[in-house]
């Protein structure tokens, strides 16, 4: 008759009859506890990870970054290919030269894994040679000192600016290591600048960063060509694009561009971020389905639990339902009261659901890597783990409901 | 007194005519069948009665005469199989469950020989059941359940658990809670059949009470003694009245 003062009603009932099976209630809540803790931790702790690698994409750049990465000239330019200078110096320089759209354009003079040594002590790490424009693709921060400048690619400077990985094992009592010398395969190098870390500021950890990003190093293209390389050779160009509109534009020049430079030869390629990104999109796609569905069976399972004790709390209770209807409770109010039951247990076993995972959450920050971006909790998750809960708890609650109001009040009165 | 088997009997069909305003029940030719296998069992056979405003009827009986069936179908708990039956005026031979709830909540107060106390709710709160069930919601919940507590001498043991009072302290809840809705008629199963003579004799003054706030009043009972206690004695036998000193 009124809809509020029945739920009202039922809901009480229900709170009361958990508080008074309290152990049981607490075993019958255990699923749906942990299928939303589980669920919202998982989202959490995968948001965590998908974030740092779309953080480490976005500063590198994101959907404007080009790379032009070096190729086997086609089968039928196989027999002239020897007339193509490959990738060069040069490149950059007509690259600079002759296309506006390109923001920024570097080499990168790819030294890959080497040795770097100071005070004693030994660390592996990165070191690439490239130009200054290398510092508007990559947008990373610097913590001391400078970038690399047009003066020290002229005059071929030994100078490096170290990612937090080298500044903080090779110099472990320094904070700031501008000035600094160490050296890379007997090459001595003055520290110019220092990276801030990508990631763990706040978290009381040394400077050291947990990305890839981290352990990478850069001296000038120019050193690294007549230190280590020898000639005007360059592993592969980055470029950052002025817009995304002027992407296609921008293609067809470089590659207008390089053709003329290689002589023709098509012995290059030009590729985009554009895959990476569809790929980023895919993992997080296949995560999110793949622990949804996880979720949502724990969550199932979480639902035939309370199935359980509710059909257990009736056959407990069908001498209460005959004296309720005996009084004049009509099958619509003991459906309500049971429904109400069901519903209270799964929305409490929500709420601590809830409250577990932020605890598993605080635990697995400090197990996985934490960008700036991520450290807080998976809304929509817990959102939407609460709510599908809560509608388990419903649907569950409706059949041991139908059972109970159908209960003849002389039948369950006289139950024994 | 002439005993008469029925007042009834001689009337050729049913009508709503009631004789006068103060006629509770009539029941014409009310039979309650069960069907056990293939085989059929008549707990009321043909049974005709009428019940006046302010009686106290004492329903007597061998075990398995139908006593229990007829407070069940007086009390909407259960539906006769055949026959006509008027409460208050109105025909209610064939109303639907929610129907017969309302009356359970409204006008019907009900006594159990086993009490039938929820054991997890407090006296008080037993005793306030049937104003959820009934829908009305009077402000002074509690001063009304307070109030028929006093009226049955238990409101001192208002916050306590039926499991912590005796078998007559139980049944004196019990006939708090069926008071509470204000009902028309009071029905009761062997109230005194689990008790000893001390409370029986408190339980059936209190019953007593009950008549000079015009109240009905129907109980079934074993005890002869207790059935003195009645205006008007009716003797079951094979689902059928065979005795009502009552006329
Ligand atoms: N659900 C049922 N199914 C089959 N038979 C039933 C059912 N309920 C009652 N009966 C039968 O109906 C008859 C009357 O039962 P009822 O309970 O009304 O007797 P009673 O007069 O109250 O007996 P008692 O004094 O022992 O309480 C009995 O023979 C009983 O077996
Ligand atoms: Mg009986």
């Amino acid at each position: 008759m009124n809809p509020i003062v029945d739920i009202y009603t039922g809901a009480s009932n229900g709170l009361r009859e958990v508080w008074a099976n309290k152990v049981r209630t607490l075993l019958s809540m255990s699923g749906i506890i942990l299928g939303v803790a589980a669920l919202v931790a998982m989202v959490g702790i995968v948001q965590g990870m998908l974030g740092n690698m779309r953080a480490s994409f976005e500063r590198s750049g994101g959907v404007l970054r080009l790379e032009v990465y070096p190729r086997e000239a086609p089968e039928s330019q196989q027999h002239i290919a020897g007339i193509s200078p490959g990738m060069t110096w040069r490149d950059i320089v007509a690259i600079e030269k002759a296309i506006p759209l390109a923001d920024y354009v570097t080499p990168i003079v790819d030294m890959s894994w080497e040795s770097f040594i100071a005070n004693g002590r030994r660390e592996r790490s990165m070191l690439h040679g490239v130009t200054p424009d290398y510092a508007g693709i990559s947008n990373r921060k610097l913590d001391y000192g400078r970038f690399i400048a047009d003066s020290d690619i002229d005059a071929k400077s030994p100078v490096i600016v170290v990612g937090s990985y080298i500044a903080g094992d090779l110099f472990r009592n320094i904070e700031n290591v501008v000035g600094q010398q160490l050296r890379v395969r007997g090459q001595v190098y003055t520290i110019i600048g220092q990276f801030e870390p990508t990631a763990s500021r706040g978290f009381g950890r040394s400077r050291r960063g947990w990305n890839y990003e981290d352990r990478m190093n850069y001296i000038p293209a120019t050193t690294a060509m007549s230190r280590y390389k020898g000639d005007d050779g360059v592993n592969r160009i980055e470029i950052l694009a002025s817009s995304v509109e002027a992407m296609p534009d921008l293609m067809s020049q470089i590659n207008n561009t390089l053709t003329q430079t290689h002589r023709g030869i098509q012995d290059f390629e030009i590729r985009t971020q554009d895959e990476q990104m569809q790929e980023l999109k895919k993992l997080e796609n296949s995560f999110t389905y793949s622990l949804g569905g996880i979720a949502g069976i724990s969550l199932i399972v979480g639902g035939i639990g309370i199935m359980n004790v509710m059909l257990a709390s009736v056959s407990e209770r069908i001498r209460e339902i005959g004296v309720r209807k005996a009084i004049g409770a009509r099958g619509h109010d003991i459906f309500i009261q049971f429904l109400a039951e069901a519903v209270v247990i799964s929305i409490l076993g929500g709420l601590f659901g809830l409250v577990a995972s932020v605890g598993l959450l605080t635990l697995a920050q400090d197990l996985i890597p934490q960008g700036e971006n991520i450290s807080n909790m998976p809304v929509t998750a817990m959102f939407y783990g609460f709510l599908f809960s809560s509608l388990i708890g419903l649907a569950s609650g409706i059949y041991p409901a139908m059972r109970a109001s159908r209960l003849d009040p002389i039948d369950a009165l006289r139950y024994e | 007194m002439p005993k008469m088997s029925s007042r009834l009997v001689a009337r050729p069909s049913f009508e709503i005519t009631m004789s006068d305003s103060r006629t509770v029940f009539e029941l014409q030719d009310i039979r309650r069948t069960y069907q056990v296998g293939s085989e059929f069992v008549h707990a009321i056979d043909g049974l005709d009665l009428q019940i006046q405003d302010g009686e106290f009827i004492a329903v007597i009986g061998t075990s398995g005469s139908g006593k229990s069936t007829l407070m069940h179908t007086l009390g909407f708990m259960d539906s006769p199989t055949s026959g006509q039956m008027s409460f208050e005026g109105e025909d209610v031979s064939h109303i639907g469950r929610a129907e017969r709830a309302r009356l359970r909540s409204t006008r019907i107060g009900f006594v159990f020989q086993s009490f039938n106390l929820l054991p997890k709710l407090s006296v008080l709160d037993n005793v306030l059941l049937p104003l959820i069930y009934g829908r009305q919601n009077p402000t002074n919940k509690k001063e009304l359940g307070l109030s028929v507590l006093e009226r049955v001498g238990m409101e001192h043991r208002a916050s306590h658990r039926p499991s912590q009072l005796s078998g007559g302290e139980r049944q004196r809840v019990a006939i708090a809670r069926s008071l509470v809705n204000k009902p028309r008629l009071i029905l009761a199963d062997e109230p005194t059949g689990n008790l000893d003579t001390k409370n029986r004799g408190r339980i059936m003054d209190l019953f007593g009470s009950l008549l000079d706030e015009g109240i009905t009043l129907a109980l079934v009972t074993h005890d002869t003694e207790v059935a003195q206690y009645a205006q008007r004695r009716i003797r079951m036998e094979d689902g059928k009245i065979v005795e009502d000193d009552g006329r």
